[in-house]
């Protein structure tokens, strides 16, 4: 176990700078997700955390150790990147137990094969350990990278994109996974994503990125509710959120509003709710363009006054295209922003 | 516009089977996605369709036409890769007007369509540029453009979405949908994204190893699921899937779990589930609920996974996990002992095949559920509300 303390750390490459000035804290034992699209200097960070590329100026510590003059060998970091490096001709059991036969001293076979087995039992892949690498289906082989970073137990394990390659349900699977796994060994982890579902669901807090530059460092939930600037506010939930001009808002909207600039108001789509066109609580009333069903839900597609927002709505009541719905504000939900995209309220 | 038509096509490659025995009837102007994940002969499929692919066995007819021997160019349809293929050093305009020249159509009539394809697609201020000025988006619709200007019977997309990030994905998406009921042809679409296949097509045509599985309105697959298979690959998070065994009481099928016994008015159709057989009882993560109260199925949670509007919770049920949608407002932690309930007219059961046997909806009869444990509660209670 690690903490983890970036002090201005940036890093030039030539005249672009990746990442501008980070400061970050990371807890001994807490799951960080580093989140931006991509070219927000995320996995530059990552790199310069694990001594891949050296900062241009700042310091990284661990445990309050300068890694300055630390190479990457010594640093106790575990990776696993988004292109696994697998073994191809040797068996997953010989995947999975290369880093602990290349321990000094060795360990005993019989500690190897039961942490081997151990490890494969928590990726699942208990059934496969005598396959060659080379046979095994795109999702298997993310689960040997997995395990094989997972098995040497570094004191900071660092994930770049693990999961970009996996399809949807084994995604789903993993996540849960991955989370409860380090519930359990309580190991400080750095995971790197674009996907905010990703980082939503098992990161303990989560450092938002743009450009080189931290946007907000908070907990998942307190990004969602409470987003420190537009950015953020449009970068996380799964159907985004909807930004309309304050000044078009009904007045009752804005009472909220006491302090500082209104120019922008944010709120998500779960929280209108769509009401008959007539009913006296509708905040506004707009028209029904478009409906995506998306199963368990739907994206209802509005337009009111040339805006485009969206909101959720239950499948067995689906409005109609082209109808005139209510649509009512969740007054206590309701974000504002200042001209330059900062949260005012 | 086409109606198109496949009768028994057969394609493989060697040893592997591509295609298995498809038979398909996509209507005319008609939204029809085909999904299914890589490898499951959904790319074969298209290019049978379009003729890059010869089928061994079975018919393409467009129109009630036979087309199956027909050369690619003359099928009057327009296909879009997943590799979008722009010309470089052709401005949008030429991009656009390059299939319309090749076919030969008049210089008047080429500067009307294309004219008439970048208003639909909102990139007419483009026209000028060459597409390494454009951002990823914008050379997505260049490329639809190319294929909508043809004004061909049907659109053929593969995987048009797949290079874009999530958010211009969710933009295009809508693009598209809306696009499609503007010219109102016909068009149909690959992709292994379920969220794509449930959004926009009418109907959408599961595949797996060559063979279709379903082919149905994505209401149907997402409720009515044919197999475990199909209820897998639509739905986010997938599909829960519990352990069960059947059991018939006076003709009607009853499904037994430690934790839970589900009684339904369907009669046991000894073909399909004999007494004693394996089974699966298949629930969706937003039917199953949080008891507040003290009723209901005693579970562990195993992670929480807060996504803001909503929180998936991953419980263990016996020795099975489960995920369920809470709202955030719930605290739960890791590790706490909690009830759940279900709804039983939401379930969902498969043979140890992983053929549907009952769908949710109760279609084909009432369902009714009840705790097993002693420790859940009175043993007859209905544990759904």
């Amino acid at each position: 176990m690690a903490s983890i303390r970036l002090e201005k750390l940036t890093k030039k490459f030539g005249g672009f700078t990746a990442v501008d000035a980070l400061e970050l804290s990371v807890d001994h034992g807490e799951f960080v997700a580093l989140l931006g699209p991509s070219g927000c200097g995320k996995t530059t960070t990552m790199n310069m955390i694990a001594g891949m590329e050296t900062p241009t100026t700042g310091e990284i510590y661990f445990d309050e150790r300068s890694m300055r003059d630390v190479p990457m060998g010594r640093r106790s970091v575990g990776f696993v990147f988004q292109n696994y490096a697998i073994f191809t001709r040797m068996t997953v059991h010989g995947n999975l137990s290369f880093g602990l036969r290349a321990r000094k001293p060795r360990p005993s076979r019989q500690d190897i094969d039961q942490e081997v087995k151990r490890v494969a039992k928590i990726v699942g892949l208990s059934t496969v350990l005598d396959r060659k690498a080379a046979s095994l289906s795109v999702n298997d082989l993310q689960k040997v990278a997995l395990g094989r970073s997972m098995i040497v137990k570094p004191a900071i394990f660092l994930l770049d994109e693990p999961f970009s390659n996996l399809d949807a349900a084994f995604r789903a699977y993993m996540r849960a996974e991955l989370k409860r796994l380090q519930h359990e060994i309580g190991q400080t982890m750095i995971y790197v994503t674009h996907d905010q579902v990703e980082a939503m669901s098992m990161a303990d807090r989560i450092a938002v990125m743009n450009r080189g530059e931290l946007q907000q460092f908070a907990p998942p939930l307190e990004l969602y509710t409470r987003p420190a600037n537009m950015f953020v506010a449009g970068f996380v939930g799964s159907t985004p959120i909807n930004f309309l001009p304050a000044e078009a808002m009904p007045p009752s909207l804005l009472r909220r509003a006491a302090n500082g600039d209104r120019r922008q108001l944010g709120i998500r789509p779960e929280y209108l709710t769509l009401v008959p066109r007539d009913a006296p609580e509708a905040t506004i009333r707009a028209t029904v363009r478009l409906v995506e069903p998306l199963g368990a839900k739907d994206v209802v597609h509005l337009e009111w006054n040339d805006h485009q927002m969206r909101a959720l709505g239950r499948p067995g009541q689906r409005p109609r295209l082209g109808d005139e719905v209510g649509v009512l504000f969740n007054p206590q939900q309701v974000l504002f922003f200042d001209d330059a995209g900062r949260a005012t309220a | 516009m086409a109606r198109i038509r496949l009768d028994g096509v057969t394609k493989s490659f060697g040893a592997v089977t591509a295609l298995r025995d498809i038979s398909l009837d996509i209507a005319d102007g008609e939204f029809f996605a085909i999904l299914g994940p890589p490898g499951a002969g959904k790319t074969t499929l298209l290019r049978t369709i379009v003729g890059l692919e010869t089928p061994e066995q079975g018919d393409v007819f467009a129109d009630e036409q036979r087309i199956t021997d027909v050369f690619p160019g003359d099928r009057n349809l327009a296909i879009m890769f997943q590799n979008l293929a722009l010309y470089p050093d052709k401005s949008v305009f030429g991009n656009l007007a390059f299939p319309l020249k090749r076919a030969k159509v008049p210089r008047q009539e080429i500067r009307r369509r294309v004219q008439e394809t970048a208003e639909k697609l909102h990139i007419e201020p483009l026209l000028g540029r060459k597409p390494a000025k454009l951002s990823g988006g914008e050379r997505q619709r260049v490329a639809l453009g190319r294929v909508l200007v043809r004004e061909a019977g049907a659109l053929l997309l593969d995987e048009p979405l797949s290079a874009l990030d999530a958010m211009l994905r969710l933009e295009m998406r809508v693009e598209l949908k809306r696009l499609q009921r503007e010219v109102g042809r016909t068009l149909i679409y690959v992709t292994h994204d379920q969220v794509e296949a449930m959004s926009m097509p009418d109907r959408v045509a599961v595949l797996r190893e060559g063979a279709l599985q379903q082919v149905d309105s994505p209401e149907n697959i997402y409720h009515r699921p044919a197999s475990r298979f199909v209820a897998t690959v639509i739905g986010s998070p997938p599909m829960n899937f519990i352990p069960a065994v059947a059991e018939a009481s006076n003709g009607h099928l009853r499904v037994v779990h430690e934790q839970f016994v589900m009684e339904s008015t369907a009669p046991v159709t000894a073909q399909r589930l004999a007494p004693g057989a394996p089974c699966f009882v298949g629930i969706r993560p937003e039917d199953i609920q949080v008891a507040v109260g003290g009723d209901g199925l005693a579970a562990r949670i195993y992670a929480t996974e807060p996504l803001g509007g909503e929180t998936v919770v991953d419980v263990r049920l016996g020795d099975r996990l489960v995920k369920l949608i809470a709202s955030p407002a719930l605290q739960l932690s890791i590790d706490a002992e909690i009830r759940i309930q279900f709804d039983p007219s939401r379930l969902h059961v498969f043979d140890g095949d992983g053929m549907t046997v009952l769908s949710a909806g109760g279609a084909q009869g009432v369902m009714r559920l009840e705790s097993r444990s002693r420790s859940v509660g009175d043993t007859d209670r209905p544990v759904g509300q």
